[in-house]
């Protein structure tokens, strides 16, 4: 169920996490967020609620987010892909 | 048993696996309920030095359906969380624990108590809603759980440090989360061998000599969070019915437990931490039901859903699986049971809708026709409190299962006479019961040790130090 865009779920997430900063920022750091994700080493503790992102269906482009109590569940074919090509799959067209 | 290890996945998660559920009018205080829901199976009193404790990451409800729809009007939570004195030792305590406060205690646990009036949104879709789980209004903080009874070196006068956690609420409700005697009993051993019963041993389909029931529960704790309410603050018009037959004296009770939808496990230690919504993974109302009415292959589900879902598990009671296999486990001596195979309404009744009237005269714990595994509690019958029968309703003790069920109420044995036919002339007259029923028992007496005689009515629990004993 596509209940909303992709930017108002990175808005949502980021909000919980405390990471609102990535959505409010100026547009030459955003374009870097939609490069190729680059992998790096955690540099804290896992925060006390977690916000966490999970492929639910990656044909139907769904994936679901949890935040506190609460979850949600989008329809965003680009976020799975590159999810997916994180997760390092192969088979992501 | 009744609910212990019941279900392939909370088989894995003792903390969330509700053993069993308890509902009853207090034998001592009359205007109250007093229901306990209990965890953490099976323990082992000598399991240190790390002894058992509820988890803190497991949200604890207590469900009361006041109006016969089968969710709850009431929702009492528990949540609990573990503190240390002393992280630079090994020790549960470092020398007698005294009291509640006593520094020599090191691992404590503390929780608080909360309750949700109403069933949220959902009310009219039939559906019971959780959005408001955790988020209750606190009716008590920062309570505290005993210590376990580890020796008489470190408990010495356990029972004054179970009495000082006995927390009367300004709300009106008393409650007490801790360590209590398992007051459950069964031949865990024989039931499980292939349905036998030691007594009956020369019946069986493969016999041995007779023998003797043994309870392996008699040396065994449990985790109960019980809770003392007054009726008034439990019926559906704030009323203290008096008439049995009564719709408003009848309350649906049962428990739950519940984990968060994601657990995320840090690298170093430091635990897990949850995120999403909580998630129903055990639940227990009537003893025995997921346990040998529901098959294992959806046991899982049942724990996951509500009462209120039971329909589609309807099929388990109608035609239970254990009474067909009593006829085969017994041969010859079931002949009237291995002929019968219509609908069990008996059962139907006593497990899903409670008991309609006209059927045990001045009685009925009926809450309508939606089929639902909840205890049904009639609250206008007043406590058993001269020489209570163990056998309950069926043996003339209307105070006894399964109108709610008492801590000393023999579940085992009402639950399989009842499977084996006993209950069927109740609803069919022309049913004749078959002559084995009256020995089928579990021929078990707990001893006086297991129960007291006020909140929260479970015993002492067994110390680590005497028990078992060589």
């Amino acid at each position: 169920m596509e209940r909303l865009s992709r930017r108002s779920f990175v808005k949502i997430a980021g909000a919980a996490t405390g990471a609102a900063a990535l959505a409010a920022a100026p547009p030459i750091a955003r374009a870097a967020i939609e490069e190729d994700a680059k992998r790096t080493n955690p540099t804290a503790r896992v925060p006390e609620e977690p916000v966490v992102a999970y492929v639910r269906d990656a044909k139907r482009g769904e994936v679901t987010v949890t935040s506190g109590t609460a979850e949600h569940t989008y329809r965003d074919r680009v976020l799975v892909k590159r999810l997916l090509r994180a997760a390092g799959r192969k088979d992501v067209s | 048993m009744s609910s212990h290890r019941e279900a392939p996945a909370i088989s894995q998660d003792p903390v969330a696996d509700n053993a069993d559920t308890y509902a009853f009018v207090s034998p001592d205080d009359p205007s109250t309920v007093t229901i306990i829901t209990n965890y953490v199976p099976l323990e082992g009193p000598p399991g240190g030095p790390n002894f058992f404790e509820f988890g803190d990451d497991v949200l604890y409800s207590i469900y009361i359906d006041n109006d016969g729809d089968a969710l709850p009007e009431i929702t009492y939570q528990f949540q609990f969380r573990t503190t240390y004195q002393n992280p630079e030792t090994f020790l549960y305590n470092t020398g007698p624990i005294g009291s509640l406060t006593d520094p020599n205690w090191n691992k404590r646990q503390l929780y608080d108590v909360s309750v949700i009036r109403g069933h949220g949104p959902g009310q009219n879709g039939k559906k019971q809603h959780h959005e408001q789980d955790g988020q209750g209004r606190v009716i008590g903080g920062n309570l505290a759980c005993p210590p376990c009874n580890i020796g008489p070196r470190s408990t010495p006068n356990y029972d004054a440090l179970a009495a000082a956690a006995v927390h009367h609420l300004p709300s009106g409700e008393t409650v007490f989360a801790g360590q209590r005697n398992d007051g459950f009993f069964v031949d865990l051993g024989a039931i499980f061998d292939l349905g036998d019963i030691r007594e009956l041993n020369t019946l069986h389909l493969i016999p041995t000599p007779t023998g003797t029931s043994v309870d392996p529960l008699k040396t065994m704790n449990i985790h109960a969070i019980a809770i003392k309410v007054p009726i008034s603050m439990l019926t559906r018009d704030g009323s203290a019915p008096k008439d049995p037959l009564s719709a408003k004296s009848v309350l649906g009770i049962w428990g739950g437990a519940s984990r968060r939808k994601v657990q995320v496990r840090d690298d170093n230690g430091n635990g897990t931490r949850g995120s999403g919504p909580w998630v129903q993974v055990s639940r227990l109302g009537n003893p025995l039901f997921n346990e040998v009415v529901v098959p294992v292959g959806d046991k899982d589900r049942w724990n996951a859903v509500d009462p209120i879902d039971d329909t589609g598990f309807e099929e388990y009671v109608n035609q239970p699986e254990l009474a067909r296999l009593l006829p085969v486990l017994y041969p010859h001596e079931f002949p009237n049971l291995a002929a019968y195979t219509a609908d069990r309404a008996d059962l139907h009744a006593i497990l899903l809708t409670g008991i309609p009237q006209g059927i045990v005269p001045g009685f009925q714990n009926f809450t309508g026709p939606h089929p639902a595994d909840m205890l049904r509690l009639n609250v206008a019958v007043p406590p058993t409190t001269s020489n209570p029968n163990p056998i309950g309703l069926v043996a003339g003790d209307a105070a006894g299962y399964p109108n709610g069920r008492r801590v000393f109420d023999d579940v085992v044995s009402i639950e399989l006479k009842a499977i084996a036919g006993f209950t069927i002339p109740l609803v069919d007259p022309s049913y004749s019961v078959d002559g084995a029923v009256a020995a089928v028992s579990s021929y078990l007496t707990p001893g006086v040790d297991r129960y007291q005689s006020t909140f929260p009515y479970l015993g002492t629990p067994h110390d680590g130090y005497d028990t078992p004993s060589s």
